[in-house]
């Protein structure tokens, strides 16, 4: 899985190969039952798995929950595992899938609440280029409150595409869809961002756009 | 030479038509390039969620997430066991049920009796049953002992689990 972010967090582990075959190697151990072995691979991919699902569901606590709930989902089914495919994709199908459930579910109510309960967010600045020194987690703030106008599926494609640097071909296995769907995902995903932004967030454009 | 072919790549990149590897460059030079990255937020301003950078999870937060699915690990196997447990018990008692109510009415169909089982006879089989010891069942997985105590009378799905830490001096 050519995922840049990920690439980043593991590096301290060694090589990308280095990692997939520990990973393997972790995996046939866990599939025995050795639960220490499993407590590693949940070390390694927790983070990861959380930043992608925060993202989707626009609540870090919550996508605690997701997490726990895709590595336990995930001990249970070890052994459908097919281990020609990335484990790191599998365990993002699962947790993606969970997220995309919960955002179903949630009732109109709570969407209404999470809306009202809004407020506008501390801008790094608001002169010339302020846009362009946002950071990690400035760009997470804006996100969590433009990503209620995408669909699940919107949300879920832009965030592993656009946020995690994930493949088309890994988006579409993570989320069971074609290549096809994915792009339209993207694109609609995109419209509806741009749209947001330019209305919302001005602070964000560069100053000849500002208005 | 390179900003300039960053800008040319802008509508490529927002098309989902660029090449995965060059994909890959041209966000990371949109993260490295302030002037690169005014231009781009110009053309689309979707690409500031391409920069947001890997804001790295707090250690601690790995270390609960990893003790919780564990316990949960944990939990679950318990809870299988248990009712692996159980179901022997059920399937015992169904037979019990279905051989007593069978030969009483075999009884009652060849006028041999009353239809009732004797007093005496019952009374020394519930004596008989509450006297008997629980059944212990010790695991060893790992570094822990695991003591499952399951009771023997008529709540026979009850069970009570130890965690014995090896450690520890008796």
């Amino acid at each position: 899985m050519v995922k840049e972010n990920l690439c980043v967090q593991i590096a301290g582990f060694g090589s990308r190969d280095e990692v997939v075959m520990n990973d393997l190697q972790r995996i046939q151990s866990a599939r025995k039952g050795d639960e220490d072995a499993y407590a590693e691979l949940v070390k390694r991919h927790s983070g990861g798995l959380h930043r992608t699902v925060a993202r989707i569901l626009a609540d870090d606590t919550e996508a605690w929950d997701v997490v726990q709930m895709a590595f336990l989902k995930a001990w249970q089914k070890l052994d459908r595992y097919d281990p020609r495919y990335s484990f790191t994709t599998w365990l993002y199908r699962i947790g993606t899938n969970l997220a995309i459930d919960l955002l179903r579910s949630r009732t109109s109510r709570e969407r209404a609440h999470k809306a009202g309960t809004e407020h506008r967010l501390r801008l790094v600045g608001t002169g010339e280029g302020a846009g362009t020194r946002a950071d990690s987690n400035e760009t997470d703030n804006v996100l969590q409150q433009l990503v209620g106008v995408l669909t699940p599926q919107q949300r879920s494609a832009f965030v592993l595409r656009e946020m995690e640097g994930l493949e088309t071909a890994e988006v579409a296995q993570v989320l069971g869809c074609s290549a096809t769907t994915v792009r339209n995902h993207i694109f609609q995903a995109r419209k509806a961002l741009r749209r947001e932004l330019r209305v919302r967030f001005p602070e964000y454009l560069p100053a000849s756009e500002r208005g | 030479m390179n900003c300039e072919i960053f800008r040319e790549m802008i509508g490529s990149y927002v098309d989902e038509t660029l090449e995965e590897g060059r994909r890959l460059w041209f966000r990371t030079h949109l993260r490295e390039c302030p002037t690169c990255r005014e231009a781009a937020l110009r053309e689309e301003p979707s690409l500031l969620f391409a920069m947001a950078p890997v804001a790295p999870v707090e250690p601690e937060a790995i270390d609960v997430c990893t003790a919780a699915v564990l316990g949960r690990i944990r939990q679950d196997r318990l809870e299988r066991r248990l009712h692996r447990r159980r179901r022997p018990w059920m399937a015992a008692a169904a037979a019990a049920i279905i051989i007593v109510s069978g030969g009483i009415a075999w009884r009652t169909m060849v006028g041999g009796g009353s239809g009732n089982l004797q007093p005496a006879l019952e009374v020394q089989r519930n004596a008989e049953r509450q006297n008997s010891p629980p059944t212990v069942e010790v695991e060893m997985p790992g570094e822990e002992v695991r003591v499952y105590q399951f009771a023997n009378d008529e709540n026979g799905d009850t069970a009570v689990y130890f965690i014995v830490d090896p450690a520890l001096e008796l």
